[in-house]
């Protein structure tokens, strides 16, 4: 899982703001978003992902549709691949 | 675990493709975006320089010969320095003609080897063969070039001095190399018959898409509104031309147009500034390029100190008395390169 081309990424005090620039797509998300986009950076793939904030969220049941919904989202306004 | 994720646009991308979204829900689409709350600019609009080698009849910038002022190599990369240190994604170039600024490469190169998204926005006339292939290794975001009719007569009847040949063979080249082509296009009376025809030319050279909306009253488009503004039927039938191409070319070439003017864009902006800066040649930031206002000098100030200013101008009471007057009486638009510091 990687981000696109022309993603850019910034943290501001209301949250983590990503910036598709080709098609001036903005897109706002709170620490936890945050952290799942860091992973992202990382090359994490979705199960990777889901034991990393297990870690942190322990005993939240709908971890993996939470973090798959997300991901999907990132991948429906193309800023992250959708291999 | 709450993962808050929630889609914002800007306002030429909301409009994009599916178009025809109406004021309201473009409000709704921006609003919580608010301005104040960046820490810096999230795009930066810098007209390098005022040299160009055309005399366009509805040019913005009225752009022609150099300013006496404009910043030299060292202001050039001092900005420069800013822009990387404040995280800024996105930059535009535009000028006059950017690729007659003596230092465009290596302003482009320091942007792109900082990883900043990069757009270009040029007439096309110094693009040749070897010049694409430079710009092609610079990844920008794209190129956008002016081509203001389907035919070599009627882009030069309003660019005047212009060579169609030329902007379409810059196309061409362009698109060879693989660089995200985008094809500017500004209705007027001369060329808004050739709308249809100018998408159908873009998508023949396999642009990557088509920018238009309505022209706007600015610089010296303003001084000659008289002879270039489309009449209200004109652009009826502009706007359902669009429609029409856009269907037309949907998942093949974008056609973005931002439907509304310049006065209802700035109604607009005094309800939800943009978190953005327009830079002029000669380093004085402007607020927004409809209004005179100029709200810092990157001469004298850091690009922080600039934008800590420009929150506070849109709230300032002789910006926005200006701005409800142009609103009401849209000949004033034509001072808006009279600059005045606020």
């Amino acid at each position: 899982m990687n981000f696109t081309e022309h993603v850019k990424i910034r943290r501001e005090k209301f949250g983590t703001v990503i910036f598709e620039t080709l098609s001036e797509k903005i897109f706002i998300t709170n620490e936890t978003g945050a952290r799942i986009l860091e992973l992202i950076g990382q090359g994490r793939d979705l199960p990777q992902m889901v034991d990393e904030l297990q870690k942190v969220y322990l005993g939240d049941q709908k971890i993996e549709k939470d973090i798959a919904d997300f991901v999907d989202c990132l991948k429906e306004n193309n800023f992250i691949s959708r291999k | 675990m709450n993962i808050e994720a929630r889609t914002e646009r800007s306002i030429n991308s909301a409009i994009e493709d599916n178009g025809m979204e109406s004021a309201e829900e473009l409000k709704t689409t921006i609003a919580g975006m608010r301005f104040e709350d960046y820490k810096a600019p999230l795009f930066v609009a810098w007209q390098i320089n005022s040299e160009c080698n055309l005399g366009c009849l509805h040019c913005c910038e009225e752009a022609g010969h150099s300013m006496p002022d404009e910043m030299n190599k060292e202001e050039v990369f001092n900005f420069l320095q800013q822009i990387v240190d404040l995280n800024i994604p996105y930059v535009a170039f535009s000028g006059g003609e950017p690729l007659l600024h003596p230092h465009f490469f290596k302003m482009c190169e320091f942007l792109r080897r900082n990883n900043v998204s990069l757009k270009v926005e040029t007439n096309g006339e110094f693009i040749d063969e070897l010049t694409a292939e430079k710009l092609a290794k610079l990844k920008f975001r794209s190129v956008q070039i002016s081509l203001d009719g389907a035919t070599a007569k009627t882009h030069e009847k309003l660019r005047l001095k212009g060579d169609w040949e030329k902007a379409v063979a810059a196309c061409h080249y362009l698109i060879k190399n693989g660089i995200n082509t985008e094809i500017v296009f500004v209705p007027t009376k001369f060329n808004i018959h050739e709308t249809g025809a100018l998408i159908d030319f873009a998508y023949s050279l396999g642009a990557y898409g088509v920018y238009t909306g309505k022209i706007m009253r600015i610089g010296r488009a303003a001084k000659n509104w008289g002879i270039l503004s489309p009449s209200d039927a004109e652009y009826e039938n502009f706007f359902a031309v669009l429609k029409e191409k856009i269907d037309l070319y949907k998942g093949k070439m974008k056609v973005y147009y931002y439907p509304y003017d310049v006065v209802e864009e700035l109604k607009y902006r005094l309800e939800f500034p943009s978190a953005s800066v327009l830079v002029l040649p000669n380093g004085k930031v402007k607020l927004i390029g409809p209004l005179p206002f100029i709200c810092g000098d990157l001469k004298k100030q850091s690009l922080a100190e600039v934008w800590e200013v420009y929150k506070k101008s849109w709230r300032n009471p002789e910006v926005i008395e200006f701005a409800k007057k142009v609103i009401v009486d849209p000949k004033l638009l034509a001072k808006s390169n009279d600059w005045k510091q606020i």
